[in-house]
């Protein structure tokens, strides 16, 4: 599983864990070249903020 | 892992029908967790959440509720059965959220005014839960024949129901602080 570089928390600034991909197939509608053929929806990285509980996603890199 | 802040756990009471009786048993739940110590607890009615029905998914977001589950460790869904599923206005409400989601453990209760304790809801909940990146336990609360649970003033007269909610809470609780340190200390690769 590749991954660029450590998420920084916008709401804190502490360094995120990106501890899990998730096929997010609803937001493909609304980027449809964002969608990864292999898994027919946009695979986003899911990261969340020790300090402050803070979770974000993000796109994936391509090939991850 | 040595985390002394508190786990929050929001309980969902997944109906808004007049009358229901999931409400007496989402209290016991919330009840039930209010006796744990480091445990903060949150009921959250469907009934309140007002979503719109002219759209779907996380562009109805609504804000607290999305605030509240982001920050939850966990969660507990009460949902009663009707006609053999779940409450639909449950699934809209659970559709409009995702990565808050995503790693955290999720216990499910049952309830029926039959006799299988909403089980056919608790299982077809299942692959919903899955598909939101939920964790399920394998404990469930069932609440069979509600009606004879709760008195007309919805006290509790089935007395075994906090043991068995107990139960579920323990393995929910052990299973929030888990995935907590997963989700912050554990990079996915």
């Amino acid at each position: 599983m590749a991954t660029t570089t450590r998420m920084r928390c916008p709401k804190c600034g502490a360094e995120m864990n990106h501890h899990a991909n998730k096929v997010d197939y609803s937001a493909g509608a609304a980027d449809p070249p964002a969608v990864d053929p292999d898994f027919h929806g946009v695979l986003q990285e899911v990261h969340q903020c020790p300090n402050c509980g803070n979770i974000e996603m993000r796109r994936a890199p391509e090939g991850a | 892992m040595n985390d002394s802040r508190p786990l929050s756990i929001p309980v969902i009471l997944g109906t808004p029908r007049q009358g229901r009786l999931s409400e007496h048993v989402a209290r016991v739940m919330v009840e039930q967790l209010r006796k744990r110590d480091g445990v903060q607890v949150r009921l959250i009615d469907v009934r309140a959440l007002r979503l719109p029905s002219t759209d779907a998914g996380e562009a109805i977001k609504d804000p607290d509720f999305s605030e509240t589950v982001m920050h939850a460790d966990g969660l507990i869904i009460v949902a009663p059965e009707y006609n053999h599923g779940y409450p639909g206005i449950l699934k809209h409400v659970l559709d409009s959220n995702l990565k808050e989601y995503i790693h955290k453990p999720v216990g499910l209760c049952g309830v029926s005014a039959g006799g299988f304790g909403g089980t056919r809801a608790v299982e077809s909940l299942l692959p919903v839960m899955r598909e939101l990146g939920l964790v399920t336990i394998f404990w469930d609360v069932n609440v069979s024949a509600a009606g004879k649970a709760f008195d007309s003033n919805g006290q509790l007269l089935d007395a075994a129901l906090p043991r068995r909610a107990d139960k579920m809470i323990d393995e929910l609780l052990w299973m929030a602080r888990v995935l907590r340190y997963g989700r912050e200390h554990i990079p996915a690769e």
